[in-house]
């Protein structure tokens, strides 16, 4: 996996935190999402995604870690998109889960979190926060 | 006569329930200033976290909303009008704590929108969740997801509400109002 690059990109009032680090595999993504253009945002993830996803080899264990107290509609169909590919690549057999860590009182937060679920067939764990 | 002025918008906006209200040009940076804003003046007035979570999530969507449409309008003779016309309430009535926003909109994209919630009002919280997931999916992100009423239907407790004020040429003043 040396060809791919690490993701690191601070968070902003309307942009999550990204840590992809395809070293240790584990892509972190924390923060309220509602840029003024989404796809911009995220189509350079989705790129870097589909990438990595192609070079990971069925050994490797991916870690997937969300914290999404607030995503926008637009933000939440990238990250459909971007949930979509990692489904894709559990269901060709490679080990990739998903963590939600979520604010127990963002009852919100929490229906994000298992509609996004229930379409998917990879592990897709959900976990308050003052659990960890 | 300024604070004579003053006086009369401040006793409008008493009699109307209203806390907070923006009205003219939207930006990205003012939705953002204004939206957090809105959550740490609910947050002081010690209310549910869950109320201000969908009043933050409908205020973002609904102000995006009326500058994407702005956007939309730059080839249109009325853009400066149409782009200055925004005007955003949050305030309390018996309903309960609601959003109201207000914008010019032309004739075509007027039908287009009234027929988009009148297809929602019927609709119970279950068939909405099934009409948003669906609309997801089959939405292209580059041009918006298009499902923010949706959403916003979603997060009210009572059906989006509306009204349509004929302004000059083919625009109307239209407001849309969600109660949380």
């Amino acid at each position: 996996m040396g060809s791919i690059r690490h993701i690191q990109i601070e968070g902003t009032r309307s942009t999550p935190e990204v840590r992809f680090d395809p070293e240790r595999h584990i892509l972190a993504i924390r923060g309220q999402s509602y840029p003024e253009n989404a796809f911009a945002f995220y189509e350079p993830l989705l790129k870097w995604l589909d990438e990595y996803l192609a070079e990971l080899t069925a050994e490797t264990t991916v870690e997937i870690e969300l914290q999404l107290p607030y995503i926008n509609t637009t933000s939440t169909k990238c990250f459909l998109m971007f949930l979509e590919k990692l489904d894709g690549a559990f269901k060709e057999g490679k080990r990739v889960s998903v963590r939600w860590l979520y604010d127990e009182e963002n009852e919100s937060e929490l229906e994000c979190a298992e509609e996004f679920k229930e379409d998917l067939v990879l592990p897709f764990e959900i976990v308050p926060k003052a659990a960890e | 006569m300024i604070d004579k002025n003053l006086l009369d918008v401040q006793t409008l906006l008493r009699r109307n329930g209203i806390l907070i209200s923006f009205s003219g040009r939207l930006s990205q940076q003012l939705i953002e200033e204004y939206g957090e804003a809105v959550k740490t003046y609910l947050e002081s007035e010690n209310r549910p976290k869950n109320e201000i979570f969908h009043i933050f999530s409908i205020f973002i969507e609904l102000t995006q909303n009326i500058k994407n449409y702005g956007t939309a309008k730059t080839d249109s003779p009325f853009y400066d009008k149409i782009v200055q016309s925004s005007i955003i309430t949050i305030g309390k009535d018996g309903q309960g704590s609601y959003i109201c926003a207000g914008n010019l909109v032309e004739g075509p994209d007027l039908e287009v929108l009234t027929a988009r919630i009148d297809e929602l009002s019927g609709l119970n919280k279950d068939e909405l969740k099934t009409l948003y997931k669906d609309r997801l999916k089959r939405s292209e992100p580059e041009f918006g997801a298009g499902v923010g009423l949706i959403d916003m239907a979603r997060k009210s407790s009572h059906a989006l509400q509306y009204s349509v004020t004929p302004a000059e040429g083919n625009l109307s003043f239209f407001t849309l109002k969600a109660v949380v």
